[in-house]
């Protein structure tokens, strides 16, 4: 096989790879098809081809055909899954078997169909991706092949020479589509919609515990969880604030938990009163938080107006309080948005706790290592005041624990662990140590779980992954809850690389960018689309800032375009070739010599008709055989005409018309009157 | 004024309305059924990234007809011709393909309105570099072929669609009898030795010497040449050329038609083709035309030519007329 042939097969087996890709993004194609589809055309691509010389192979198709059906009719695989995994199967086949023309054809054709099966499937932006490396690899190998069948045996294939033009083309084709997406009216029928899946799924999983042990693999995690709108803004590029999702007051020497039992549905959760200094948050749940509680600024009073977000659309949602004060959102979905109110951090904090909550803030492990109480005592050295005590433990613990994400397996009593011999570990234990040993000296507190930080994006606050984090809640007389973070403050939000914090926000834009613009794209956004172009908004302070209105936009394209046509006219009229200066000459010369009515004959060239006229002794030859000559020079011999040449040429023959026509016209009267 | 608006009007209804056929291809079929499927599934389920693909799908036909249309224009074409088209056998045909500007691609060119199978191909067209394209071309019967146009289609750049311009390029192609063999002796020749002569295909003739060749086993001993044999040691035969030079002219009857002159001029072709072959002089004699005997090649073309006209003498007469004007 030529290498040209080569390249195409690879081109070929590239975008049956990439359509491939479009349907796996989706995550509900089942794992034997990908394994099976991966090591087709790994095969492939190393141009091990195994079914070439066998006919037998499509039984293998006939069984696997049975075996989905089977599935499907058994309802453990959907039928839009199964026709994807059968396409998936039907190409890794024909990736195996020789490659002719035929069976090209037919790769392409269960690509092309793979990719509408992938935008059954998928909704992720990952797709559109697949979808433009599909078009460019199939295009490719495509018009190598119309090539390659009339290249006559032998010559070389112009690859090169192809990419050019098929690129531009593609350019082209890339821009129609998206104005085809943004133009055609949405008319669905929306008699079979499917729903679609999140390729990267959750990551925060709040639970009702939380366990000391294990490695910290959560903070280095950057993915975005929760977006925030403050009123009034802050204005501050690091908020450095706590968000409390919910409170643990039992600790059984290895994880905690909080009593209190869970109350009927309401639209609206009051935790305690708020003030007119109440920091009012809207606030999104994305897709990669992953639970159902609800977070928001410490301290929170009222959280509602809770939505769910699914691919069907947004619904209004109840909530649910549970003990610990944690606000759960009663039904599941991909996203939420809500809006909580939060006292400022300095206010102080009233908290309703029934006799058996307030009895747990003082509750400890039954078999708590007693050296944490001496420990507790020793540092404290008498310090009685709550507030006091608190912080002078948390500086303490601070100043003389290290903080770390490794740590090994499970081990018996972690906090004496912590405490007495590694003497390094991560929020929550610090956050363990400070409540315990407060409680162990008489100081009722509970340990706060949530969030740490706040980056700015635009107008907004992001949370990520990384940022989880864990605190303690110090009942302080007077005051309520105050918030006291033992972990080192270097090490209190996410500990993940900041290239990969700035990759992640990348994708999470654009992902976003992508839900908002192509897969949540509706009529309504195509009529909105159509009203800011005719009708601009007025209020143009707001948007100052931001990109130009679409009306300008279609100024600059229109533009552009005339632009285009223009230079395009030039070009080509400037491309055109120009006549020699000789030529023009003996045009003019050919146009006064009609105008004397004497013409040349069928083929007669100009010195050919000088030759007849001075054989014929005609008062033209004079003055013509001198213009005739220099004509020659010029045309071709390479002794072009100088600037005022040709017109002072021309006189002699100009003068000698006129003074022909004088006579004429004095001679014709008198013949007439005669 | 008016002269370069007729001139612009004869442009902008070329533009709009160019010379074009396009005929969707096999694969252009199944493309356009599974474009119109995923349109009825974008419709059916309001699926967004349905309708991306189906934007993808229809822009690319919209490329690919723009991209075809590119390929045809700023083309030039020459007739090159052919050396001699036998009817019913292939013959090498050529055409002169230049690209004015950019590159084309994918073309097949053939003759178009005319009764010729077979097209030549061109995978890629360089940028004003004159491109010869061959043909194997077959023509179904003998005489002159008028030609109007050269018929250039594309599968560029998807092999979706075939697009096709036809140049329009005035020509003839005169093709010959078909060539077989000849069942009828030529008949007496008007010239030259009769009687129970030595074959004129055998170099044994009384002309010059052409060459010294070892004897062979039945071959006549009388011509071995003694001294040259003494002194290599083996027998060697004198050749000499030819001198039995016959003359025979031809005839094709002026009664003749159809399928009966169709076969008297094929067998004169083969007849002559043969008797030149060895070494004759021969003439022919037509209806409309008189070739006085010579040998060689040339005359062999020339009866070629002639017995390609017979049957045709209006149209002889026509182009000769054309040719007289030129």
């Amino acid at each position: 096989m030529s290498t040209p042939s080569r390249v195409r097969l690879r081109l070929r087996d590239l975008s049956a790879g990439a359509a491939f890709g479009a349907m796996a993004v989706s995550g509900q194609l089942p794992p034997w098809t990908l394994a099976l589809f991966g090591l087709a055309w790994v095969c492939a691509l190393l141009g091990w081809r195994p079914f070439a010389k066998r006919t037998s192979t499509a039984l293998l198709l006939l069984g696997a055909a049975v075996m989905l059906g089977f599935s499907v009719a058994r309802g453990v695989v959907d039928p839009v899954v199964a026709s994807c995994s059968f396409a998936g199967l039907l190409t890794a086949h024909r990736l195996l078997s020789a490659p002719d023309a035929r069976t090209d054809g037919q790769v392409l054709l269960t690509g092309l169909l793979m990719v509408a099966g992938g935008a059954a499937l998928s909704g992720e932006m990952l797709f559109a991706v697949f979808l433009v490396a599909f078009c460019v690899f199939a295009s490719l190998a495509m018009a190598l092949a119309v090539v390659e069948a009339t290249v006559p045996e032998g010559e070389p294939l112009p690859v090169r020479a192809v990419v050019r033009p098929l690129s531009v083309g593609l350019g082209f084709a890339v821009v129609a589509a998206a104005a085809f997406f943004l133009l055609f009216p949405r008319l669905s029928w929306n008699m079979a919609a499917r729903r679609t899946s999140r390729v990267l799924g959750a990551t925060t999983g709040l639970s009702d515990t939380v366990r000391l042990g294990g490695a910290g693999t959560l903070k280095s995690n950057p993915r975005v969880v929760l977006r925030a709108h403050l009123t009034p803004d802050p204005g501050l590029e690091q908020l450095g604030a706590y968000w409390l999702a919910r409170s643990y007051d039992t600790f059984d020497g290895q994880e905690w938990t909080s009593i209190g039992t869970a109350r009927r549905r309401r639209s609206q959760v009051t935790l305690r009163p708020g003030g007119e200094r109440s920091i009012h948050q809207r606030i999104e749940l994305l897709p990669a938080y992953g639970a159902q509680t609800l977070v928001a600024l410490e301290t929170p009073t009222r959280l509602g107006n809770a939505v769910k977000h699914t691919e069907s659309g947004s619904q209004r949602t109840s909530l649910v309080q549970l003990g610990g004060g944690e606000v759960r959102i009663a039904d599941n979905a991909p996203a939420y948005s809500y809006e909580a109110t939060s006292l400022p951090p300095d206010e102080a904090a009233s908290t309703q706790l029934t006799e058996a909550e307030q009895g747990q803030l003082l509750a400890l492990p039954d078999r708590l290592d007693p050296r944490v109480a001496e420990l507790a005592s020793r540092v404290l050295a008498g310090e009685k005041d709550p507030l006091a005590a608190a912080q002078k433990l948390s500086s303490w613990l601070q100043r003389e624990y290290a903080y770390t994400l490794e740590l090994g397996g499970e081990v018996e009593d972690p906090l004496a662990d912590f405490l007495f011999v590694r003497k390094e570990g991560h929020c929550e234990h610090f956050a363990t140590a400070l409540t315990i040993m407060l409680r162990t000296q008489g100081i009722s507190a509970r340990l706060a779980s949530g969030f740490f930080g706040g980056e700015r994006s635009n107008e907004d606050y992001i949370l990520r992954a990384g940022d989880a984090h864990a605190w303690t809640h110090v009942l302080v007389p007077g005051r309520g809850f105050v918030t006291l973070d033992a972990t080192p403050p270097a090490n209190r939000s996410s500990q993940s690389m900041a290239a990969l914090q700035f990759l992640t926000g990348l994708y999470e834009a654009l992902e976003s960018r992508w839900r908002s613009s192509v897969i949540e794209f509706s009529l309504q956004d195509q009529l909105e689309v159509a009203e800011r172009l005719v009708r601009p908004p007025r209020d143009s302070g707001r948007s100052s800032a931001r990109l130009p209105p679409a009306r300008i936009w279609g100024v600059a394209l229109l533009a552009g375009l005339l632009t285009y046509a223009l230079w395009r006219v030039l070009s080509r009229r400037l491309s055109e070739p120009r006549p020699h200066s000789a030529t023009r000459l003996v045009d003019t010369i050919e146009h006064l010599l009609r105008e004397a009515g004497v013409r040349l004959r069928e083929g007669e060239a100009l010195e050919e008709l000088t030759a007849r006229l001075v054989r014929e002794h005609h008062s033209l030859a004079e003055p013509l055989a001198p213009l005739t000559r220099r004509y020659l020079e010029a045309r071709f011999g390479q002794r072009p005409l100088e600037p005022g040449e040709a017109d002072r040429l021309l006189t002699p023959l100009r003068r000698y018309l006129e003074a022909r026509r004088a006579t004429a016209s004095a001679t014709g009267p008198r013949r007439m009157s005669s | 004024m008016r002269a370069r608006l007729q001139a612009f009007w004869a442009r902008l209804r070329v533009l709009l309305r160019p010379p074009r056929t396009l005929k969707v291809t096999r694969t252009g079929r199944t493309y356009l059924v599974v474009t119109f499927g995923v349109g009825l599934g974008a419709l059916n389920t309001g699926n967004n990234l349905l309708y991306l693909v189906l934007g993808m799908l229809l822009s690319m036909v919209v490329v690919s007809g723009v991209l075809s249309e590119r390929c045809l224009r700023h083309l030039r074409i020459r007739r090159l011709g052919t050396e001699s088209a036998f009817a019913g056998e292939p013959f090498a045909f050529r055409w002169a393909l230049t690209r004015g500007q950019g590159h084309a691609f994918a073309l097949t060119v053939a003759e178009a309105n005319a009764p010729l199978t077979g097209e030549g191909r061109a995978g890629f067209l360089r940028e004003g570099v004159e491109h010869v394209v061959r043909a194997d071309l077959t023509a179904p019967h003998r005489g002159p072929m008028r030609l109007s146009g050269v018929r250039v289609t594309t599968t560029w750049p998807l092999g979706l669609f075939a697009k096709t311009r036809v140049f329009e390029l005035e020509g003839t192609l005169l093709v010959y009898p078909r060539r077989g063999y000849a069942c009828q002796l030529p008949g007496d020749s008007r010239q030259g030795l009769f009687g129970d002569t030595s074959t004129p295909r055998r170099n044994d003739g009384t002309g010059d010497v052409a060459g010294l060749r070892e004897l062979g086993p039945t071959e006549d001993a009388r011509r071995v040449h003694w001294r040259k044999s003494a002194a290599v040691g083996k027998l060697l035969k004198v050749e000499r050329e030819r001198e039995e030079r016959r003359t025979y002219v031809l005839t094709v009857d002026g009664g003749l038609s159809g399928d009966a002159l169709e076969r008297r001029c094929e067998e004169v072709a083969a007849i002559s083709h043969e008797l030149l072959e060895a070494g004759n002089e021969v003439g022919l004699e037509t209806p409309g035309e008189q070739l006085r005997p010579a040998g060689g090649p040339p005359q062999e073309r020339r009866i070629l030519r002639a017995l390609a006209w017979v049957g045709f003498e209006e149209l002889r007469e026509e182009q000769k007329e054309q040719e007289a004007a030129a």
